[in-house]
């Protein structure tokens, strides 16, 4: 009994045209290439030959003439619906919707960007990554703490804006970041919140503008505030969006 | 894929294999392309496998009032070298005649696969039948045409082969 690939020689197509199965080109090159080429040799030569016969076939004059003047089949033009209802094209929308999405989002994220605000961003993710077990304890008002990290660290200017220098502390740590530096970091008591200190970023023209406002940055759920004052950054960073930091930002200048 | 007045002709090609007249041909072709204006202005234009179904079973129609060949009447013999000359001296019109007096479905297999126009996919679409099926009916319509051009082509004047019987 033939096997899949012998049967489907026994029809293998006459002019080789782009598109054909893949089953089909397969057997066709393994039979070319085994005993049985001789024997298919003769096959596509006996089909060819036939099919030569069959173009030859002449066409009644009155029926060319049909062909080429008479407009007999319409030429399908696809209507608008039709072209959105095809599934390639509403495949390639959404993906291009989602593609717009994004770089809309990335573009909006970045639209009131700050120098430093890549550093924020890098340090809201250690924020939640972070168990206050990596720090040292240490309960005292926040803004108790710039003196420690002048003796002990020799961080300058490290200081806790007056707006969240009466947060209690529950821990402090210092540490080396690969791209942000000296960082100071601590846990305070209220809401999980966490604040950070770290060196501010250069502008285009290599020089470090402060600014006395709040920014926010947003990453991963967690939004960060930041004010930057004597080339130091301050951020305070918690879960969740603008208005939960906004809060405490407008209780102080009651 | 939509037909055009491009591809009319190879319909005509299949109309005139499958009854192997010219009138008969003509006939089969026009009903299929005036049905298709019909659908076209109701509905949707019929694509080009539309055209062949339709008229491969106006060809039927026609052909079951005359004379019907049975399957299997024919001798067989295998694929001579030399097929390719004895088939070049054949006219269209002799060629029709053959394909023309076999039995359906070998007929309208025979007369889609040597209009090479179609890919496997199509073929068996448009003859609603399984590769193995179509296989089957191309290789012993090869085998019966070989064992015809051995006896026909010395009366037409070529060269003689003296194929082994199957």
């Amino acid at each position: 009994m033939p096997d899949k690939s012998e049967l489907l020689l026994g029809c293998a197509p006459i002019t080789e045209k782009p598109g054909m199965d893949r089953v089909m080109r397969v057997a066709i090159n393994r039979v070319r290439q085994g005993k049985g080429a001789a024997t298919f040799g003769r096959q596509q030569a006996f089909d060819a030959a036939i099919a030569k016969v069959v173009r030859d076939i002449p066409v009644d004059e009155q029926l060319a003439e049909w062909f080429a003047h008479e407009k007999m089949i319409p030429v399908v033009r696809r209507g608008w619906k039709k072209f959105v209802r095809n599934p390639v094209v509403i495949a390639m929308a959404i993906a291009l919707l989602v593609i717009g999405g994004v770089i809309a989002y990335r573009v909006h994220e970045h639209l009131h960007d700050f120098p430093s605000a890549d550093k924020a961003r890098r340090l809201l993710t250690v924020a939640a990554s972070n168990r206050s077990v990596l720090l040292d304890p240490l309960q005292t008002d926040a803004g108790a703490l710039s003196d420690l990290y002048f003796m002990k660290h020799r961080l300058e200017h490290y200081d806790v804006p007056a707006e969240f220098a009466e947060f209690k502390t529950l821990g402090t740590r210092v540490f080396d970041d690969d791209e942000v530096r000296r960082v100071a970091q601590i846990w305070i008591k209220e809401k999980r919140m966490q604040f950070f200190l770290f060196p501010a970023e250069v502008d285009k023209d290599g020089k470090i503008n402060d600014f006395s406002d709040w920014r926010f940055v947003e990453q991963e759920g967690w939004t960060g505030v930041l004010t930057q004052r004597n080339g130091v950054c301050f951020m305070a960073a918690m879960r969740g969006g603008d208005k939960d930091l906004t809060g405490y930002l407008a209780k102080k200048k009651e | 894929m939509p037909v055009t007045t491009e591809n009319l002709p190879q319909l005509y090609r299949f109309c005139f294999l499958m009854t192997g007249d010219v009138a008969k041909a003509q006939s089969a072709f026009q009903d299929t392309v005036r049905e298709a204006t019909i659908q076209s202005e109701a509905e949707e234009p019929p694509d080009r496998l539309w055209y062949f179904r339709n008229a491969r079973w106006r060809c039927v129609s026609v052909g079951e009032q005359d004379l019907q060949a049975e399957a299997g009447i024919f001798d067989e013999v295998e694929i001579s070298p030399e097929a390719p000359d004895q088939i070049g001296q054949l006219t269209p019109e002799q060629l029709a005649v053959w394909i023309s007096a076999a039995p359906e479905p070998q007929r309208s297999a025979l007369a889609l696969f040597y209009l090479d126009e179609f890919t496997l996919a199509e073929l068996l679409s448009v003859l609603e039948m399984k590769a193995g099926e179509l296989s089957e009916l191309i290789c012993s319509g090869r085998r019966q045409f070989q064992s015809w051009l051995d006896s026909t082509t010395a009366y037409y004047g070529g060269k003689t082969h003296d194929a082994g019987q199957v």
